[in-house]
């Protein structure tokens, strides 16, 4: 039997559902040790703002109980050095590869400067917007919490383009269909999620915060349970694609983010245990097609039996 | 010999390992050998290995170690119980199978003409420095050794720095072995007598920071070994960063060896246990 693998999220069209979840791939450079780029559906870049960013101070992470949080502050170093060192790198490196370049910064305007800038370089495949951030004081979630705040930024970045634009929601909100709607509205054309979620951690015998920004956003397999209950809020509300994630380790975890209603999923956290953890990923889910007679990946996307 | 900086570090890969031996050596301290072909035929002194010690989802990330040792396929691991992956990789027998990735980071380097070095330890901070010795001996430079640690049976390593150093000067806590007090006393005397043209220096924080302004009062280039929190291990996550003068760098890709006048010494290190 033939499998199909490749899926369309909105006007994108990728070779697998498999893609990196940001900030926890680089630009792909660190991983070429150890993967075939280009068997990827998509990179996702790390975070890119206009100006450098120097991240927060250290510790910067805790390991957890099947997770860990961290508070790195989309440490970057801005969008020119972006493109003259990590797209170029890219380009050469990867050139079949799409590039979704993730977006951060403080104010509408910074979010669309960004993308002002990143439209003259053609190896952009389509941006994924970042207003979910817990470790930026200023922005950032800010703009994730608010259904206000939320459309603003994705306007604002509509009007610069018409490349695909997937807003990434943050999950530490009331009602994520709320801000999911908002952006569908405001002209997005698929949503990522979920982001980390906020949380803490205490070493009793130092009675200190684990973390030097006291606070940090959880990741990783711990976190599943709710990014699959959101996914497939979000994915039954919205007419956009989803691109899923959170605490993805395997073929399976991903095939139930399909099931859930995703269209895409990323990997994340998982790829600093195992750097060849994308790889497993997509051939996990081609092992699940082979075993269910799934003839196309795409048939998985909310093919979930809710009776 | 030790490579210069600029020359390209060896590959890193995912290998499966095996468990060839796992000993106590010290109360709480042990020495894992490791089967792992190819990384013990890459690696170079002063670079470190990320081990996956468990499979389960309780803990997830990885634990990064300094190689002791490497010879003949098999890496050596001196390692100090701290909490849930150092006990678990306490408890590895014989024949296990695990992962590691490796070989890490960019180790000591030595500078061409190099004729006396000084290598100062404190405690698991002999660890790293173990194949520096045997290799720059091998080469024929001169190597003094000042160890501190708490007591005489956590002067770990002790017996392969006697075996290749010109001389060994010790320093415990309460005096069971060598001097009392800290390696740093017998470190300032070494640097007032001799004529040493690099050192290296690997243990507690402060103990590196103090060594390298003694150093650096010394006009006596020094490297020293930086240990961080690490999520990836190999320059993505951004967790592992030592402020030097040259901006934020990676512990895991640009370290964990640094030139010592380099480093701008903040808090940035892993926190204390207690
Ligand atoms: C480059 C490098 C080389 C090292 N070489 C050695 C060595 O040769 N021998 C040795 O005994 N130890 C070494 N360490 C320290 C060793 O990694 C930690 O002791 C170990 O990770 C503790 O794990 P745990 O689960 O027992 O402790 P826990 O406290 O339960 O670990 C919780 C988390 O904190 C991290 N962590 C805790 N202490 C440290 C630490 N000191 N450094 C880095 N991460 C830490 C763990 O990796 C884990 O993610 C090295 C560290 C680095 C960065
Ligand atoms: C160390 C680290 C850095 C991250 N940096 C970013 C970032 O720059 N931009 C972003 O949108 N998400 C960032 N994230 C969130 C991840 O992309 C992902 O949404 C989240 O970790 C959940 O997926 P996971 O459980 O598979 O890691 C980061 C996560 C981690 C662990
Ligand atoms: S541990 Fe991830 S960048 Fe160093």
């Amino acid at each position: 039997m033939n499998l199909d693998m490749s899926v369309r999220f909105g006007s994108l069209e990728l070779k697998n559902p498999v893609v990196t979840a940001s900030g926890t791939f680089a630009s792909g450079r660190e991983f070429a040790d150890f993967v075939d780029l280009q068997r990827l559906g998509a990179i996702v870049t790390k975070g890119v703002s206009l100006e450098p960013w120097a991240g927060n101070a250290s510790p910067r992470i805790a390991e957890t109980a099947s997770g860990m949080l961290n508070s790195i502050g989309l440490q970057n170093p801005g969008v020119e050095a972006f493109i003259a060192k990590d797209l170029a790198w890219l380009s050469e490196h990867a050139p079949r590869l799409p590039v979704i370049v993730n977006v951060s910064g403080h104010s509408a305007n910074e979010y669309a400067s960004v993308i002002e800038r990143l439209e003259r370089e053609s190896s952009v495949a389509a941006y994924e917007v970042n207003i979910s951030c817990p470790n930026v004081d200023a922005g950032g979630m800010v703009f994730g919490t608010s259904c206000l705040g939320a459309a603003e930024v994705t306007a604002a970045c509509r009007k610069l383009t018409t490349r695909p634009l997937i807003v990434k929601l943050t999950p530490n909100v009331t009602d994520i269909v709320e801000i999911a709607r908002s952006v569908e509205a405001a002209g997005a054309d698929g949503v990522s999620l979920i982001n980390t979620l906020l949380g803490m951690s205490i070493d009793a015998a130092t009675r200190r915060p684990r973390l030097a920004r006291v606070v940090g956003g959880l990741s990783g397999p711990a976190i599943k349970p709710v990014a699959l209950r959101m996914v497939w809020q979000v994915s039954s509300a919205l007419e956009i694609p989803v691109l899923g994630m959170g605490g993805i380790m395997t073929g399976e975890d991903a095939v139930e983010f399909l099931l859930a209603g995703a269209t895409a999923v990323a990997v994340g956290t998982a790829s600093f245990v195992d750097p060849t953890a994308t790889m497993r990923v997509i051939d996990g889910i081609a092992e699940y097609c082979h075993a269910n007679n799934i003839e196309r990946v795409s048939d998985l996307s909310g093919a979930l039996i809710e009776s | 010999m030790c490579e210069q900086a600029d020359t390209p570090a060896s590959r890193p890969a995912l290998e499966r390992v095996r468990v060839l031996g796992n000993e106590r050596i010290a109360p709480g301290v042990g020495i894992l050998t490791l089967h792992a072909p190819r990384c013990a035929s890459e690696v170079r002194p002063g670079q470190f290995v990320h081990l996956r010690v468990a499979e389960g989802r309780d803990f997830i990330l990885r634990r990064p170690f300094s190689v002791h040792r490497a010879q003949d396929g098999a890496l050596e691991i001196l390692y100090q119980v701290l909490g849930s992956g150092t006990r678990a990789i306490s408890l590895l027998e014989r024949e296990q199978v695990l992962d590691l990735v490796g070989p890490l980071g960019r180790g000591w380097s030595a500078p061409a003409g190099l004729a006396h070095a000084l290598i100062v330890t404190g405690g698991l901070g002999a660890a790293p420095l173990g194949m520096l010795a045997e290799e720059l001996a091998a080469a024929g430079v001169a190597v003094t050794v000042a160890m501190g640690a708490p007591t005489q049976e956590r002067l770990v390593a002790r017996g392969l720095y006697e075996a290749v150093a010109r001389r060994v000067v010790l320093a415990t806590d309460d005096g069971s072995a060598g001097e009392r007090g800290f390696v740093t006393a017998p470190v300032q005397r070494l640097l007032a007598e001799g004529s040493f043209d690099q050192m290296y220096v690997c243990g507690p924080e402060v103990m590196q920071r103090l060594v390298a302004g003694m150093a650096k009062e010394a006009s006596v280039p020094c490297q020293v070994s930086l240990e961080r929190l690490m999520a990836c291990g190999i320059g993505a996550c951004l967790s592992c960063v030592v402020s030097t003068r040259d901006g934020l760098k990676r512990a895991c890709v640009e370290g964990p060896v640094f030139n010592a006048e380099d480093v701008l010494w903040d808090s940035s290190e892993v926190p204390p246990k207690h």
